[in-house]
């Protein structure tokens, strides 16, 4: 099988005037090609399909089973005591939260779903560490954001000749018909 | 129309005090060659993102394609802190670059950028040229030794090594080629080319890349920048530099680049042909340097570097005695540039 | 004019140490080329005479931390050893932990496994031959590496949902089943990459300037490299036929797996049976999508606990764990754990008493195996192949210092 597949690396071995010319040759070759590069920041990246970003936390789903503690591997959901409830809810440290979703997986009643963002920005580094009643409004206000995003997105998509290439889509996923993004 | 005419005449100045304080000063030298820096490091920033797929610069003037990221880069350095370290010669680390970059300049007296813009005219300005450029490796060795860093030191030596290595070679192309011309004066190099319409790049191709490969390894372009080494030695002699100190000696290797390709033009690509008119011979003239100089650093992209025991091998070996042909090439070929 | 003089700071003295006359060059911490550790290198002349790898800049704990934490949550920690080849640096740990808890992952778990391990090491190769392009200052080979790499981390974020820490094998099974898009867009990578393959060769491997650096550069030869202890492609260039996944964990004993075998044991033999070794996980990958066989992609086991108002997730093809995975109890007892990671075999050793989480864990690194080589590679040669010696032996400091 592959093994040999590349064969004895000294009988492939090309003369000395060529190959240094097949390796200008082919660095200029390259130079005609566009880049295969994402164009961030003038677009954001739409992620793939179920992507990990940030824990979304629905309050009215949760019945306060704490298994998010338990297994989040970075502490970063923590039990709180939340005044005029009487179950345990979880908070939430997105600082420490390492994107790993096992909690959205163990959770029983979906009230943990999983964004697409994972790159905000905060004020300050208390603003990262929320009590349950502040990450399902910051929640609701990720999932606003993510309908309506502030610039363009792109969608990655792997492509025989070029590698990587870029489509606009838009919230949801879906293709927008417009041109290419500006050539550069 | 001439505006050196006009400058002489305005001032009560000699014609030729103009021209020796323009041409340095001005074309080619310190104003062309800024010029010339800022766009080939955007150029050769651009074109490694390019064949690397990448973007390179570009959000510093956006429409300009990012042109304008080394003029940013340039003033932020300049205004850098010049960092002293405890424990270097202090008077030689701070004026060893200044130096340098000064000796580079007086080049730009001798090299024409164009018919009749010369600072100086000489019967012997292809050898004093080659002088010039050549002392400046005894400034930069002496900024190794000055730094007290032993990245520094080492590379210091690299430069030792490099400069006796490449120089041999680089002489001996430059004198082939001068034999083949029977002269060693660029006014005459580039009027023998024109009158026997046969640039030097055709009748010596020999002394031609022999000249254009020892250029790139006393000017640390890859794949020769053993000087500069950064994943051995830092920045070799370069290391301990900050602020406008490190900018100089920076430019200092694209300094000797754009002297050499200069040289390079007259010598090889027939200067300022197919004209004769001082303003479109000048362009001709500089659009061949950068051409030349976009080339060089396009190898930037192809190569890693060469190990300096297969440097010098290969230039002791191998080249150096091709040029001994490139000299027997030039005895056969010089009956036609005869006057 | 005063002077502060320490030993070993003045530049221009030599030091000296045993009789010889030495500079004792500190290559790192911080370095262009150091990575996360110092090299201490003494060198007579241009010679290397030893070099002292200063590792531990980046030790985090890991064997210490797993005692304190339970066994699904070791997962991500263990995969933070080494982010960038993160289904190989899990896959063992899980599977010794699955041999102490009595569960067999499901054919189709395997194979999934099997398929995320090999677009790993594709793009471990290529961080490696991107960072061996860079140290012999090859900046093309450096960006084209890890742009292609892109690509990779591009399939492994399709089938996980994350780029690089997917913690995707977990006990029992997988996280996600293979999505739709999955086999076109990894047929499309495949064809680039071996086109690229093709462009890699021109550019840098048979590139002239970057033959003369690795060639009969840092020959480890076949009896020493066993007695070293290399692993991976390094111990594969020196013409050892030795591989973890010869073992045939996961799905490799079903798609009769054949290793990479170099000869030469020199730094160009190391990074070509890198270059043949991207070739052969493609072709893994390939033949474990066309035999993928159906089924769950967990065992029924942990599914059938789960609440029926989630199970819904598990028809699309997304993991919903059971209350009770947090808190697993093992058997008392001892596993090992061992898998061929993309810079050679890493082993596991794990001690349960009985508990819920690990009495003792113990990790050897591939890295950590190969620091060895360093000294034992550049001696006798200049300082300028030690970028060249580094670069060819995908040393990964934060994986040896664990």
């Amino acid at each position: 099988m592959a093994g040999s597949a590349g064969g004895d690396r000294h009988r492939s071995r090309p003369g000395l005037v060529r190959a240094h010319l097949e390796a200008i040759a082919t660095a200029a070759r390259r130079l005609l090609e566009p880049p295969m590069t994402m164009p961030i920041p003038d677009y954001g990246d739409a992620r793939v399909p179920g992507y990990r970003g940030v824990v979304l936390f629905d309050y009215d789903k949760c019945i306060g089973c704490s298994l998010c503690a338990q297994i989040c591997p970075a502490r970063a959901i923590k039990m709180y005591r939340v005044p005029g409830d009487k179950r345990l809810r979880p908070g939430y440290n997105v600082g420490r939260c390492i994107f790993c979703g096992l909690c959205t997986d163990i959770c029983p009643t979906d009230a943990l779903s999983e964004s697409i963002v994972h790159d905000r920005v905060y004020d300050d580094v208390p603003s990262m560490d929320m009590d349950p009643v502040d990450w399902a409004v910051w929640s609701r206000r990720v999932l606003e954001e993510e309908r309506k995003p502030g610039r363009p997105l792109l969608r990655a998509r792997v492509d025989p000749e070029r590698g990587l290439v870029y489509e606009r889509v838009d919230a949801e996923g879906g293709p927008v018909a417009e041109e290419k993004g500006e050539e550069r | 129309m001439d505006p050196i005419a006009w400058l002489s005449g305005s001032l009560g100045v000699p014609y030729w005090a103009v021209r020796a304080v323009a041409a340095p000063l001005v074309y080619p030298g310190l104003a062309a060659f800024m010029v010339v820096a800022l766009f080939i490091i955007w150029a050769e920033r651009k074109i490694a993102a390019r064949v690397q797929m990448r973007v390179g610069p570009l959000y510093v003037s956006r429409r300009l394609g990012g042109a304008l990221q080394v003029l940013a880069d340039g003033v932020r350095i300049a205004f850098q802190e010049i960092i002293i370290p405890v424990g270097v010669e202090k008077w030689s680390f701070v004026l060893s670059p200044i130096l340098a970059f000064t000796v580079v300049s007086l080049a730009f007296t001798m090299v024409p950028g164009g018919p009749g813009i010369y600072g100086f005219r000489s019967s012997l300005s292809l050898l004093a040229t080659y002088a010039i450029v050549t002392l400046t490796p005894i400034l930069v060795i002496v900024m190794g030794w000055a730094s007290n860093n032993k990245f520094s030191y080492i590379g210091a030596g690299r430069e030792a090594l490099v400069s006796i290595t490449g120089e041999a070679t680089l002489l001996a192309s430059l004198l082939a080629a001068a034999m083949m011309y029977g002269s060693m004066d660029f006014v005459e190099i580039v009027e023998a080319q024109m009158r026997s319409h046969v640039p030097g790049l055709v009748a010596n191709p020999v002394a031609a890349l022999l000249f254009f490969i020892a250029a790139l390894l006393v000017t640390d372009r890859l794949p020769f920048d053993l000087v500069l080494g950064e994943q051995e030695i830092v920045q070799g002699p370069y290391t301990e530099y900050t602020g406008l100190l490190f900018a100089l000696s920076m430019a200092l290797g694209y300094a000797k680049l754009y002297v050499l390709m200069l040289v390079f033009t007259h010598v090889f690509l027939a200067g300022w042909a197919p004209f004769t008119s001082p303003l479109l011979g000048s362009i001709a003239v500089f659009a061949k340097t950068l051409l030349l100089m976009l080339v060089a650093v396009f190898l930037r992209s192809v190569y890693g570097r060469m190990r300096l025991d297969q440097v010098a091998s290969m230039f002791w070996s191998k080249l150096f005695p091709l040029a001994l042909v490139a000299f027997v090439v030039s005895a056969l070929i010089h009956p036609i540039y005869a006057p | 004019m005063t002077r502060l003089l320490l030993p070993g700071m003045e530049g221009r003295v030599l030091g000296e140490r045993g009789g010889l006359r030495v500079v004792e060059l500190y290559i790192g911490a911080q370095h262009p080329a150091s990575g996360h550790m110092r090299l201490i290198v003494y060198l007579d002349g241009d010679m290397i005479v030893r070099v002292d790898p200063d590792i531990g800049y980046v030790h985090r704990t890991v064997e210490k931390l797993a005692e304190t934490r339970e066994y699904v949550r070791v997962i991500s920690l263990v995969e933070r050893m080494t982010i960038i080849d993160a289904c190989n640096v899990t896959l063992p740990y899980v599977e010794a932990v699955e041999r102490l808890l009595g569960v067999e992952a499901p054919p189709r778990a395997r194979y999934l496994r099997t398929i995320l391990c090999e677009i790993n090491r594709v793009s471990s190769h290529l961080y490696g031959l991107g960072l061996g392009g860079i140290f012999l200052n090859h900046s093309t080979m450096y960006m084209w590496a890890f742009g292609d790499r892109e690509v990779f981390v591009h399939l492994a974020s399709l089938l996980t949902g994350s780029r690089l820490t997917h913690t995707y094998p977990v006990f029992g099974g997988v996280r996600r089943d293979l999505p739709q898009s999955f086999r076109d867009e990894f047929e499309k990578a495949k064809r680039y990459m071996l086109r690229r393959l093709r462009e890699y060769d021109k550019v840098f491997f048979n590139n002239p300037v970057i033959r003369g650096r690795l060639e009969g550069v840092g020959v480890l030869p076949r009896e020493k490299a066993v007695a070293l202890g290399a692993t991976g492609p390094n111990l594969r260039a020196s013409g050892v036929r030795y591989d973890a996944r010869m073992t045939g964990y996961a799905a490799y004993r079903d798609l009769g797996f054949e290793p990479v075998v170099g000869r030469e044991g020199d730094a160009l033999e190391r990074v070509w049976v890198r270059l043949r070794e991207i070739e052969a996980s493609l072709e893994l990958v390939e033949r474990a999508l066309r035999e993928l066989p159906d089924g769950p992609f967990i065992d029924e086991r942990y599914t059938r606990a789960v609440p029926p108002a989630v199970r819904h997730w598990l028809e699309k093809g997304r993991l919903k764990l059971p209350g009770g995975y947090v808190r697993l109890k093992t058997r008392p007892g001892e596993a090992l754990g061992r898998g061929e990671m993309g810079r050679g075999e890493i082993t596991y050793y794990l001690v349960s008493d009985g508990g819920m989480k690990p009495y003792r864990l113990r990790v050897v690194t591939p890295s950590a195996r190969n620091v060895v080589l360093f000294d034992a590679l550049a001696r006798g040669h200049t300082l300028m192949d030690l970028p060249a010696v580094y670069g060819s032996i995908d040393y990964f400091p934060p994986e040896a210092d664990r």
